[in-house]
């Protein structure tokens, strides 16, 4: 009987994280205008003039391949932007430091190093590029 | 270790129904044994080739034939590791129900039922999206350059 309930347990909990995860999944937080002073040294040498989409992958992610399409397609669309993608699997510092914990995330950086926003999973096409109206040239 | 070339995604994901249910039995039965095999199948599919996947089999000469050809593929990497965190999961449950912890057999094979429910029925690798989070906790993981 406990078998039944673990098998109900592990099935709610299942649904949870689904819901969560497709709730949060290519959600734009905006964050403060800081500089952020110690802006990683891989990430700082992807900037370009504009508006740079940083996107951080790992060799274990696959939608990470979906969010390269789609922000490498974006950036070929719109003027002042420029998609990067960094392999941070062996660069666990880097994550660290920008408090990263999924894969893809995407940092949106103007050329001096300002984090504009941030999205977290494949992003939406439409409603990033909204978000990144205001910094575009 | 052999290197597996990119996959059509949709066989991935038959597997993952496949043990889906094979961890739901292994639930509502106890039967450790039927969990050995699955750990046994993890393993097989994450250290060595994910051509050693039954499901695999099943999938190219039952099933794709009856679907609409597809051109999109799926890199191995992800795959395996997912297989790979499936491996510990089955293990530790698999020795739970073995030496008589049972709590433990169900917590962990509740966990791996979890991440291929995730993966069969959203195509979500639960594993590979957190490996940031799990190699902070596993530093073994990381790989060498």
């Amino acid at each position: 009987m406990t078998g039944v309930w673990a098998l109900l347990g592990a099935l709610a909990v299942a649904g949870a994280i689904g819901v969560l995860l497709k709730v949060r999944e290519g959600r734009i937080s905006s964050r403060s205008k800081a500089v952020v002073p110690d802006l990683p040294a891989p990430v700082r040498d992807l900037l370009a003039p504009g508006v740079t989409l940083v996107q951080l992958s790992t060799t274990f992610c696959a939608p990470c391949r979906h969010a390269k399409v789609i922000l490498r397609d974006l950036a070929d669309r719109t003027d002042g932007l420029t998609h990067a993608e960094l392999d941070v699997t062996n660069l666990p510092d880097v994550t660290t430091s920008l408090g990263v914990m999924r894969t893809p995330t995407t940092l949106a950086l103007t050329s001096d190093g300002t984090e504009v926003l941030r999205v977290g999973g494949v992003p939406k096409r439409d409603s990033l590029l909204e978000a990144l109206r205001p910094h575009l040239p | 270790m052999l290197k597996d070339s990119p996959v059509d995604p949709r066989g991935p994901r038959f597997s993952a129904w496949m043990t889906t249910v094979i961890l739901a039995i292994v639930l509502l039965t106890g039967w450790w044994r039927l969990l050995a095999a699955q750990t046994v199948l993890f393993a097989m599919c994450a250290f060595i080739s994910l051509k050693l996947n039954p499901w695999g089999h099943v999938y190219r000469y039952a099933i794709q034939p009856r679907l609409t050809p597809t051109t999109e593929r799926e890199e191995a990497a992800p795959l395996r590791f997912a297989q790979g965190v499936g491996f510990v999961f089955a293990l530790i449950g698999t020795l739970g129900y073995a030496t008589g912890l049972t709590t433990l057999g169900m917590v962990a094979t509740g966990f791996a039922l979890v991440a291929a429910l995730l993966n069969a029925a959203l195509g979500l690798c639960l594993g590979c999206e957190m490996y940031l989070v799990l190699r902070r906790f596993v530093p073994a993981l990381a790989r060498p350059q």
